[in-house]
């Protein structure tokens, strides 16, 4: 059944990837657009594998965060940037899965053999964030614009009120709950009983070992320097856990509050590229294969009546996947779990191991187990470099491949990335 | 580029622009003689990352670790406005028109180098409706010349020394038929340039102020127009290039223009046209170097 259900395709190659060094809200990218960043992003690509001038089967990209006028942000993007001004290129957004999802889609259609190459991406700053007006003010804006006469249009004036006047600030809330992300992570956190030392100790673990990739030379030639930053301005060489077991609680309440601004994602700009191909266009280039993408599953949960924690949607999408690919939990050589929260990650493996929850919720008949917390994120993930939303999955896809490939053929490399609106994406990398 | 020594002065601060136009009004009257041989000079200059950025939107560049090709101007101006204001400068600042700007980016530079300016005028030239004069620029880094510029002002009915050469303000461009682009240059273009770059001549600044030197309304500056010129071809264009425009009829505040662009010579042929009655307001190349 397994072996019938799959078409017989080409697997996707993953070439390399690109992203500039991620920067908290605010700082070091405060001027910089998302399109500023994502051309930078895809310059820095063409640079690396020496596409100057050449037209790519299609750009794939998106942001979170989007100003109306972006309405074409990744084409625009292709446009400002040294590829050619023939390549096609569309948005998507999945919010914090937009990276992951863009590069599934782009090696779909190299799978189908419908292009030969093309580039995945994502970017979002939450400090050129867009601002709407409220939808008062709004309905009036666009009745002002369609009156015709200058009666229509003081009437249409006459309508606005003071309090109108305040613009909306995008929040990291989900629309139907009102509960920030974080808020939802607590709750997911509580049930799965989660304490703070081990978020804590994942948290100080990302930030040295990302630390130490990037003394190693890792992150070399997966990021390019951008507005003066070498380095992830989030990343705490020296971070410990006793230092971040001073940090107060943000999210939770009373006693059994245990997320903090050092255990969670801080706002973060930044933008990322992947190149993939096929086999046949890498080689023509000259260009490596680092890893292949196998397979990719997305997932949904209710997280609004279902009962069902917002950033859970990845434990239920991994079993589907590892089924239909013949595969344990245990068959990787590393496991890559964007850690939007350290109790995301920490929930989504008891989960896994929890036999009454695979058994009701997931339908299995055994806990899909533990996975080796020593292959776990192994060169750190969003806790350390920071997670602008869209542009995690680009990084996550380029790192993993890289790892994969330093590693030697034949491994085996699992990511994980839950998402705004109770969505999981999750794939599987081989080199 | 030979230095006189005894002629060059290094100021440790950016002039006051403001203080210059108004000093060059005052003495605008009883000008003449030869062209000083003043050197204005600045070193280790860095770029204000929050400048650049203001500059790069109302210009229309991405944000990019490269400077604009046209930036460094914004740097070499002040200079040059100190020279031209000067009582030793022969020609009067109100009144003078600026007809044609070549630069040459010898390399990228990058937004956090430190840079050293110099500045000084020449060719004092003969033009049919008066003389012109170049005032050029020289950007090094590292002590290599990394950019250079000429701008070439017009005085009318001014007069040229004698022996003076014939001035050159024609740069010759292919057929541009095809305009590619329209854009709408709001009222207010003149002072959001003038906020980033220091150049508040007020013949950019409102239709009053421009009416005092002698303008129907504000015109858009000319470094403006070249800039966004380049904005809108800045991917397609090597990192060494020179870029040569005349500046031919004032673009008036508001307008709705045209941008022409033909590939020629590695490079682009470009127009910048009023978008209905099709006049001139800037015509160029653009050329790998």
């Amino acid at each position: 059944m397994a072996e019938n259900a799959k078409p017989v395709t080409r697997r996707a190659a993953i070439v390399g990837g690109n992203r500039i060094p991620f920067a908290r809200s605010g700082t070091a990218y405060a001027r910089a657009s998302n399109q500023d960043m994502l051309t930078a992003t895809l310059d820095g690509l063409v640079a690396r594998f020496g596409l100057q001038g050449e037209s790519v089967g299609e750009v794939a990209a998106g942001a979170v965060l989007k100003h109306a006028r972006d309405f074409n942000l990744t084409r625009e993007a292709v446009l400002g940037s040294q590829l050619a001004p023939t390549t096609p290129a569309y948005d998507v957004q999945q919010a914090c899965g937009t990276g992951l999802e863009a590069a599934v889609l782009v090696a779909n259609k190299i799978a189908l053999g419908q292009i030969e190459s093309g580039i995945a991406g994502g970017v979002d700053t939450t400090s050129d964030a867009p601002l709407a007006v409220g939808d008062d003010l709004r309905r009036v804006l666009i009745s002002l614009n369609s009156a015709k006469t200058v009666q229509d249009r003081l009437k249409a004036l006459a309508r606005i009120r003071p309090g109108m006047i305040v613009p909306e600030i995008p929040r990291n809330a989900e629309p139907r709950t009102g509960l920030a992300m974080g808020d939802h992570a607590a709750i997911t956190a509580a049930e799965w009983e989660i304490g703070r030392e081990e978020q804590d100790e994942l948290a100080a673990r990302s930030h040295q070992r990302m630390a130490a990739a990037y003394d190693r030379g890792f992150f070399d030639d997966l990021v390019t320097p951008f507005l003066g930053l070498a380095r992830d301005n989030n990343l705490r060489p020296d971070s410990s856990v006793e230092k971040l077991a001073k940090l107060s609680p943000v999210f939770g309440t009373g006693e059994g509050a245990t997320m903090t601004a050092g255990n969670s994602t801080p706002l973060t700009d930044g933008a990322s590229a992947v190149l993939l191909a096929s086999d046949e266009w890498a080689e023509a280039k000259g260009l490596p294969v680092l890893a292949h993408l196998v397979d990719a599953q997305t997932a949904a949960v209710d997280y609004v009546h279902g009962g069902e924690g917002l950033l859970m949607a990845p434990v239920y999408a991994v079993p589907v996947m590892l089924a239909r690919n013949g595969l344990t939990l245990q068959d990787f050589d590393f496991y890559e779990i964007h850690e939007a929260f350290a109790s995301t990650v920490l929930a989504t493996m008891k989960a896994w191991e929890d036999a009454a929850f695979c058994k009701e919720k997931l339908g299995l008949d055994a806990p899909l187990g533990s996975i080796d917390r020593a292959k776990l994120n192994v060169n750190g993930s969003s806790l350390a470099a920071g997670h602008p939303f869209a542009a995690t999955g680009g990084r996550i896809v380029a790192s993993l491949a890289k790892m994969l490939h330093e590693t030697g053929p034949g491994k085996r490399g699992l990511i994980s990335v839950c998402a705004a609106g109770g969505q999981g994406v999750v794939a599987i990398l081989e080199s | 580029m030979a230095e006189s020594a005894a002629g060059r002065t290094v100021l440790e601060q950016p002039p006051n622009m403001a203080a210059l136009f108004a000093k060059a009004a005052l003495t605008a009257r009883g000008r003449g003689g030869e062209l000083p041989g003043t050197r204005l000079a600045r070193t280790g200059v860095t770029v204000a990352p929050a400048n650049l950025a203001d500059y790069a939107r109302v210009c229309r560049f991405p944000l990019a670790d490269a400077l604009p090709a046209t930036y460094p101007h914004v740097l070499t101006f002040p200079l040059q406005l100190a020279l031209m204001s000067d009582r030793a400068f022969p020609l009067a600042l109100p009144g003078l028109v600026h007809v044609r700007n070549r630069i040459d980016v010898l390399r990228p530079i990058g937004t956090t180098e430190p840079l050293d300016l110099e500045v000084w005028a020449e060719r004092f030239a003969r033009h049919r409706s008066g003389a012109t004069v170049d005032l050029c620029a020289s950007v090094r880094s590292a002590g290599a010349e990394v950019w250079r510029s000429r701008s070439t002002y017009l005085a009318r009915g001014a007069t040229a020394p004698d022996g003076a050469p014939e001035s050159d303000v024609t740069v010759a461009v292919g057929d541009l038929d095809r305009a590619v682009a329209t854009w709408r240059v709001p009222d207010d273009s003149g002072r959001r340039y003038a906020q980033v770059s220091g150049d508040v001549n007020p013949i950019h600044l409102s239709g009053l102020t421009a009416k005092a030197f002698g303008f129907k309304r504000a015109i858009a500056h000319g470094m403006w127009v070249k800039a966004r010129v380049l904005a809108a071809l800045e991917n397609r264009l090597p990192g060494a290039l020179a870029v040569d425009v005349a500046f031919r009829k004032p673009l008036f505040l508001p307008s709705t223009v045209t941008l022409s662009t033909a590939q020629a010579d590695g490079g682009w042929d470009v127009a910048v046209r009023h978008a209905t009655n099709g006049s001139e307001h800037l015509v160029g190349t653009v050329r790998p170097r």
